[in-house]
C-alpha cells in the first residue's frame, strides 16, 4: 500500500490547480479515493460524525450482493466475470464523463450499478447488449438527472427496461440451463443460450417448478435472481444493518402476498411459490429500496411498497407480461417525490396546529 | 395589398414592402428561434406518433406547411370582417377546410401514405401550432407575412419531424426511406420505433436546439 500511496502522492501536483492534467482531476480523486480515504476535511461546522458516508453506504450494497453474485457464477458460469467487467467499463465511461465534463468526484454509487444491472439481465446475453443497456441506463436514468442522489429512476431498472423493449428477443432468449453438483458451471467459461420458458411463463400454462429449485436457485432466470437463498442472506444483512428499508421490504412483500392470495383464491400454497419465483425478493430487497429513488419518510415508504407489490401481482396475473417487478418498481419510482412531499406538508402542518 | 409585387427577400425586409418589414424575421422565428416544437414544444402529439419512419415524417410536414399556409393566409384576409366572438369557429372552419383537401389528396393519389399516417392527418385540425399561428400572428398580421409566418412554422416543424423521423428509422429498422443502410451485423433497436423512443430522440433533439441557440441556459448564479 506504501507503494500505491507514494505513486499517488508523486502524481497529484500534475493533477492540482494549474498543474498539466488538471482537467483529469476528477478520475484522478476516484483512483486515490478508491485505495484511501480523502485527506480533505471539512474546515467549517457544523461537523456531523457520522461513519456512514456513501462510500461505505455503496460498500455495504456491494457485501449483501456478494451470494446472488457467487450464485450467478455457480449456476451459469464463469461468463459473469466478462459480463460484469463489461457492465462497470460501459457504465463507468459514461460517468467518469460526466463526473470530468461536470468537474465533480466520481461517485461511488456507481459501484452498486455497475455490478447490481447484469444480476437482473439473462446471463447469456451478448456483451455489447449489456454494454449499451448499462450506458443507457446511467445516461438517461442518472447523469441527465443531475447524477447520483438526484436520479428519479433505478438506473439498473432503465437499462433493463431499455434492453428489453429494444431487443425482445434477445433478452427472452439468452437463459443458460442452471448448473448442477458441487461446482455447477462454476468451472465453465462459455454457456449455451436457450429460449425455454422461465418458471414464470411455465406457470401461466399451469406448469409448476419445484419449490425446493426456486429456493435454492437451479432454475432459468436472470443471473441474480434465481437463488432465493443467496438473495435473502444478503437482504437480511442490508435490512438488519440498516442500509435497505425495512418498511419498504416488508410493505412490498406484504402487499404482494395479500393480493396474490385475493387473485389466486387463498391458495396459500401458490402465493409461497409466486413469493420465490421471477424477480420478487431480488426486488424487494435490493431494487425498491434504493435510498435515492424510494421515499425518505416513512409513511412515504410504506406506501411505495404497497404500491410495488400491488402493481407486481397485477401485471403478474392480469396482463400478457409474466413478470412485473421491473415495471412496478420504476412506477414506484415515479410516486416517490410525490409521497415525500405529501408527508412532510402533513407533518409541518401538524407541528404548526401543535405550536399555535 | 401589394400582392402583385414581386416577393424577393430584399423586400421583405424593407418597411415598405408587402411584409412590412417583418419577412426575414418572421422566417427566422418560425424555423430557429421560435420553432415550434423545439423552443415552443408544441404539436408533439403528431411529432411523436408519426415519425417512425422517415417518409411519414416529410409528408406529416407537407400536410402541416400547406394547412398552416393556407389558413394563415385565409385567416389574414378575412382578419377585418370576423367577428371577435366567433373567431374561433371562422379559423377552425378555415383550418379544417385545408386539411381535409390534403387528406383527400392522400387518399386519392397515396392511398399507403394515407393508411400509414392513420388519424393524424385528420388530427392536425386539432394541432396548437397551426391554432396558434392563425391566433397569434394571421389575426393581425396581412395577408403576404402571414404566408411568410405559415411557410417558417411549417418548416420549422418539419425539419423537426425530419430529424427524428431519420434518426427512429436508422436506429429502430436499419434503414433511410426503405432502404437498408446499416451494415448487416446491426441488430434493430426496436425501442427507437416505440412511442418511448420518440421521447428519447425528442428530448435529445431539443437538448441539442437549445445548445446550438444557446436558450434555456442555466443562470448559474441564481442556483440555490
Amino acid at each position: 500500500m506504501r507503494l500505491v500511496a507514494n505513486l499517488l502522492d508523486r502524481a497529484r501536483p500534475l493533477f492540482d490547480e494549474g498543474g498539466r492534467l488538471n482537467f483529469f482531476k476528477p478520475v484522478f480523486d476516484a483512483g486515490d479515493a478508491f485505495f484511501f480515504s480523502p485527506a480533505t476535511a471539512t474546515a467549517v461546522a457544523p461537523h456531523a460524525r457520522d461513519p456512514l458516508d456513501v462510500k461505505r453506504y455503496m460498500t455495504t450494497v456491494i457485501i449483501a450482493l456478494v451470494p446472488a453474485t457467487l450464485a450467478s457464477i455457480y449456476f451459469f458460469g464463469l461468463r459473469m466475470i466478462p459480463v460484469f467487467i463489461v457492465s462497470y467499463a460501459a457504465g463507468g465511461a459514461v460517468e467518469v464523463l460526466f463526473a470530468t465534463v461536470r468537474k465533480e468526484e466520481v461517485n461511488e454509487g456507481f459501484l452498486v450499478t455497475g455490478l447490481i444491472f447484469p444480476l437482473v439481465l439473462p446471463p447469456a446475453l451478448p456483451l455489447w447488449m449489456v454494454a449499451v443497456g448499462c450506458a443507457f441506463g446511467v445516461l438517461i436514468g442518472k447523469e441527465l438527472f443531475g447524477g447520483t442522489g438526484r436520479n428519479l429512476f433505478n438506473a439498473a431498472l432503465v437499462g433493463r427496461v431499455f434492453l428489453g423493449l429494444a431487443y425482445p428477443k434477445a433478452m427472452s432468449g439468452a437463459w443458460v440451463e442452471p448448473g448442477t453438483g458441487l461446482l455447477g458451471r462454476a468451472t465453465e467459461l462459455s454457456v449455451d443460450a436457450v429460449a425455454s420458458a422461465t418458471p414464470l411463463a411455465l406457470a401461466k400454462a399451469g406448469e409448476f417448478t419445484a419449490t425446493t429449485d426456486l429456493f435454492f436457485g437451479s432454475v432459468l432466470g436472470s443471473a441474480g435472481e434465481t437463488s432465493a437463498l443467496a438473495i435473502i442472506l444478503g437482504g437480511v444483512f442490508l435490512v438488519g444493518v440498516g442500509v435497505a428499508s425495512w418498511r419498504t421490504t416488508v410493505s412490498f412483500l406484504g402487499s404482494f402476498a395479500v393480493l396474490s392470495l385475493v387473485l389466486h383464491g387463498g391458495d396459500v400454497g401458490t402465493v409461497g411459490w409466486h413469493m420465490l419465483a421471477g424477480g420478487v425478493l431480488f426486488g424487494a430487497f435490493f431494487m425498491a429500496t434504493d435510498p435515492v429513488t424510494s421515499p425518505m419518510t416513512s409513511a412515504g415508504k410504506w406506501i411505495y411498497g404497497i404500491v410495488i407489490g400491488v402493481a407486481t401481482a397485477l401485471i403478474r396475473n392480469l396482463t400478457g407480461y409474466v413478470e412485473g417487478v421491473t415495471f412496478a418498481i420504476l412506477l414506484g419510482n415515479i410516486f416517490a417525490p410525490v409521497l415525500d412531499e405529501t408527508f412532510i406538508a402533513a407533518s409541518v402542518r401538524r407541528l404548526r396546529e401543535q405550536k399555535a | 395589398m401589394a400582392t402583385n409585387e414581386p416577393i424577393a427577400c430584399t423586400t421583405c425586409a424593407l418597411p415598405g414592402g408587402p411584409c412590412g418589414g417583418k419577412g426575414i424575421a418572421t422566417l427566422k422565428d418560425g424555423v430557429w428561434a421560435q420553432n415550434p416544437i423545439s423552443i415552443q414544444i408544441l404539436g408533439i402529439c403528431s411529432a411523436l406518433a408519426v415519425t417512425n419512419r422517415l417518409e411519414n415524417s416529410l409528408v406529416m410536414g407537407v400536410a402541416l406547411i400547406f394547412v398552416c399556409v393556407g389558413s394563415n393566409l385565409f385567416v389574414s384576409l378575412l382578419r377585418n370582417v370576423t367577428p371577435r366572438r366567433i373567431r374561433m369557429i371562422a379559423e377552425v372552419a378555415i383550418i379544417a377546410t385545408f386539411v381535409i383537401v390534403f387528406d383527400q389528396i392522400l387518399k386519392a393519389y397515396y392511398w399507403e401514405m394515407s393508411k400509414q399516417l392513420g388519424p393524424y392527418v385528420g388530427l392536425i385540425i386539432t394541432n396548437c401550432i397551426v391554432m396558434g399561428r392563425a391566433e397569434a400572428f394571421a389575426l393581425q398580421n396581412r395577408p403576404v407575412v402571414s404566408i411568410v409566418d405559415g411557410v417558417a412554422n411549417g418548416i420549422g416543424y418539419a425539419i423537426v419531424l425530419a430529424l427524428i423521423g431519420f434518426f427512429r428509422e436508422l436506429v429502430g429498422a436499419g434503414t433511410v426511406f426503405g432502404h437498408v443502410v446499416m451494415p448487416e451485423w446491426y441488430v434493430p433497436n426496436q425501442l427507437a420505433i416505440l412511442a418511448p423512443g420518440a421521447f428519447v430522440a425528442l428530448g435529445f433533439l431539443i437538448a441539442l436546439f437549445n445548445a446550438l441557440s444557446g436558450a434555456n441556459e442555466e443562470d448559474e448564479g441564481t442556483q440555490p
